[in-house]
């Protein structure tokens, strides 16, 4: 079966092109917005001379671009996705893209009737402000209600997951979601804002004692893969998380320890709840002459602390490739060497 | 509260209800729009409208916008809207134009106008004989130093202007810049003017006002200081402009540069009385000092001069955030106001069509210079 990846070239696409060939596959289109960026992948196709990796340059804006690639294939698995950008351009690239390849998808499918959609979703679309502290996540837990009161990347990626599911009612083929935590490793950023967000140059520690849902990448995309092959996933949703997660004070003193040394200011929950509060009176009242950085809602869901279950993902079969503490000594020792990328 | 029309269709003076205004084309630009509409008093964003719904969907789901439509026409006819802003590529700006006009609106457009000069007539041709008015958003002119300096024109500070100095910077790292470097196919790429059109409205609408009334003579040349190392269609852009133009007495340098930093905004007027510098991006407007005192002792007091004038500038700003005048559209903020006060009384629009027009010329004048071979070809974008 020929398998289409989107993103492929990206941090995570590049590691499930990876794990594929791990399970087996060998027969995969990888498409990237810019094939200039495919140097990674050239290195796996080389390292895999058995395997028929074709490198396909499309703009998942341009529709017309998307149903020739198409052709051919059994299986998307959908991983490209706009993490920076205006809100418009975010939208653009997660939500009209994925309409766009939906509308080849469904077309396809509809020829062939044999075609299995994988969706990485994210975290980001499920509404845990509603949620009290330490509360469970899991695959029950429902979607935002208020993605957009949260972040423009919640609301995009919240905004996608209803299209998959919208059209896989519409037009009947399957459809697998995974919806993974933090991913993280070489190449991807140095923290997650669940840690803590540098402000005016200082590091304010605003995850306390809260587990971070991290997932090695390696991991996220075996995961992917995992539940992309399993044949009784069609309308599953897996949440991706790592065994032996680490709380954010941990990661932040393993990271100091083992990165470089930095200063960082603990904020309390209840003192970032009150500043919350007064950022999003003062933006309010002053007609938004400063952005509401802070609310409670995006406080109870960023920074109101879960606990986490990837038992769901475990039944069919998934098991780390990397160990927490092996996750973090390698992303710790790439970032040594990494400067941080602006987000 | 929705807005009713008069028996004659047209907003009355004393009619002090909310002004119905719509957006097409919902950009990155129209979140700017958004923001300053929803917060003044005399407006009601009540719908928005893109080609591709979905676009709409978002602009109106983050600000609270209760209609958004895939067609304009769709929501000209349902919503029956005072004001639309036109924030699409401006391409499109003419079409849209006649039909917001048809349909009884006052329109608000993004810069550029349109692509070409003639285009620019057209659009505001259509707008007088549809009996409606328009303005174009160049806000930076409206901020508090913008009408800071104004004042200072008017009262006689400056005396005439010998000499201008506009400048503006451009970050192509920066989020619009990434946006446009990331993108072959994206509008601004297939501008006559590429970048520049999108962007020199800023240079010119600051120099036209200080010249006579005459027509200018446009000196351009432009150069590309980034390699060429991307083998697509972005490769095409210049990113450095310089324009020397000359009106009857008076001259002035424009320029747009990409790789200086700070990434600076600014105006410089030589006057025969004083020199003014107005700095748009720290919000300060100074007088430069004069040498009062002979020689050496002369020499000592103009730079404490000039700190206590910027610092007298930092507390004047102090005071506007304290009042919570200090946004970053507060320019748009004023032109708006200004623009929909007009539409209400019927007066003259902020920003008179005549000069809009002469800063229109005055792009196509450098686009023929800098880009001969898209001048002559047409571009459409």
């Amino acid at each position: 079966m020929k398998i289409l990846v989107t993103g492929a070239g990206g941090f995570l696409g590049k590691l499930i092109v990876e794990r594929l060939l791990a399970h087996g596959q060998t027969d995969i289109r990888c498409m990237l917005r810019d094939t200039s960026k495919a140097a990674g992948l050239q290195a796996i196709a080389a390292r895999s001379p058995e395997a028929r990796l074709e490198m396909v340059a499309v703009n998942l804006r341009n529709p017309a671009e998307i149903g020739p690639v198409l052709e051919g294939c059994g299986m998307v698995i959908h991983a490209a996705a706009a993490l920076k950008g205006s809100p418009a351009e975010m939208f653009m690239d997660s939500v009209v893209a994925s309409r766009n390849l939906l509308d080849a998808v469904a077309a396809l499918h509809q020829e062939s009737k044999t075609m299995r959609v994988v969706l990485v979703s994210s975290f980001g679309a499920m509404g845990v402000s509603a949620l009290g502290r330490g509360a469970m996540v899991n695959e029950n837990t429902p979607m935002e209600t208020h993605p957009e009161w949260r972040d423009v990347y919640s609301y995009s990626k919240l905004r996608q997951e209803q299209l998959f599911w919208e059209y896989r009612e519409k037009f009947k083929f399957e459809l697998v979601v995974l919806r993974p935590g933090v991913i993280y490793g070489p190449g991807g950023g140095h923290f997650s804002n669940r840690v803590g967000l540098s402000l005016f140059g200082t590091f304010l520690h605003l995850g306390g004692s809260n587990l971070l849902p991290l997932t090695y990448v390696e991991n996220c995309a075996e995961a992917i893969v995992v539940a992309a092959l399993y044949p009784g996933a069609d309308g599953q949703i897996y949440n991706v998380v790592d065994d032996d997660l680490v709380s954010s004070r941990e990661y932040l003193g393993l990271y100091k320890k083992q990165v470089k040394p930095m200063r960082s200011v603990p904020v309390p929950y209840f003192a970032l709840m009150w500043a919350s509060r007064a950022v999003e009176g003062y933006s309010r009242r002053s007609k938004g002459q400063l952005p509401a950085i802070f609310t409670p809602y995006k406080t109870q869901a960023m920074w109101g602390g879960n606990k986490f279950s990837n038992a769901k993902l475990k039944t069919i079969g998934w098991r780390p490739v990397i160990s927490t503490r092996e996750g973090l000594a390698r992303a710790f020792a790439a970032f040594r060497v990494e400067p941080e990328k602006a987000k | 509260m929705g807005f009713a029309r008069g028996m004659d269709g047209d907003l009355g003076m004393t009619d002090l209800r909310k002004l119905r205004v719509g957006i097409v084309g919902c950009g990155k630009i129209a979140d700017g729009h958004a923001e300053v509409v929803q917060h003044l008093e005399g407006a009601a964003l009540v719908a928005v409208c893109d080609r591709e719904p979905l676009l709409a969907e978002q602009l109106a789901v983050r600000y609270g916008v209760p209609g958004w439509y895939g067609d304009l026409g769709q929501m000209l006819e349902r919503e029956r809207l005072d004001v639309v802003h036109i924030t699409t590529p401006p391409g499109v700006h003419l079409p849209l134009t006649q039909q917001c006009v048809a349909a009884g609106a006052h329109v608000f457009l993004e810069k550029p106008l349109a692509l070409r000069l003639a285009d620019c007539r057209d659009l505001i041709d259509a707008v007088v004989a549809g009996g409606r008015q328009m303005s174009i958003n160049y806000w930076p002119n409206f901020d508090p130093p913008a009408m800071e300096f104004k004042e200072m024109l008017a009262r006689g500070v400056v005396g005439e202007p010998v000499h201008v100095e506009a400048f503006i910077g451009y970050d192509l790292s920066g989020a619009y810049g990434q946006a446009l470097m990331g993108d072959a196919g994206h509008w601004v790429h297939r501008l006559p003017g590429k970048l520049f059109q999108n962007m020199m409205d800023h240079i010119f609408n600051r120099i036209v006002p200080l010249f006579p009334d005459v027509e200018p003579e446009v000196h351009a040349f432009a150069f590309k200081r980034r390699d060429a190392v991307r083998g697509d269609g972005t490769d095409a852009m210049l990113d450095e402009l310089r324009v020397v133009l000359k009106a009857g007495g008076v001259s002035a340098y424009g320029s747009l540069c990409s790789h200086a930093r700070p990434v600076a905004n600014t105006l410089k007027v030589y006057g025969t009385k004083n020199t003014v510098e107005l700095d748009y991006n720290n919000r300060t407007v100074v007088t430069a000092s004069a040498q009062k005192y002979p020689s050496a002792v002369g020499r000592l007091v103009p730079p404490f001069q000039m700190a206590s004038r910027y610092l007298a500038q930092g507390k004047k700003n102090v005071g506007q955030f304290r009042r919570s005048e200090f946004h970053f559209f507060a320019g748009m903020s004023r032109l708006l106001e200004l623009f929909y006060a007009g539409i209400r009384s019927g007066g003259a629009p902020p920003i008179p069509y005549a000069e809009i027009l002469r800063v229109a010329g005055v792009m196509d004048r450098v686009i023929e210079q800098v880009y001969p071979a898209s001048a002559s070809e047409g571009g459409a974008a």
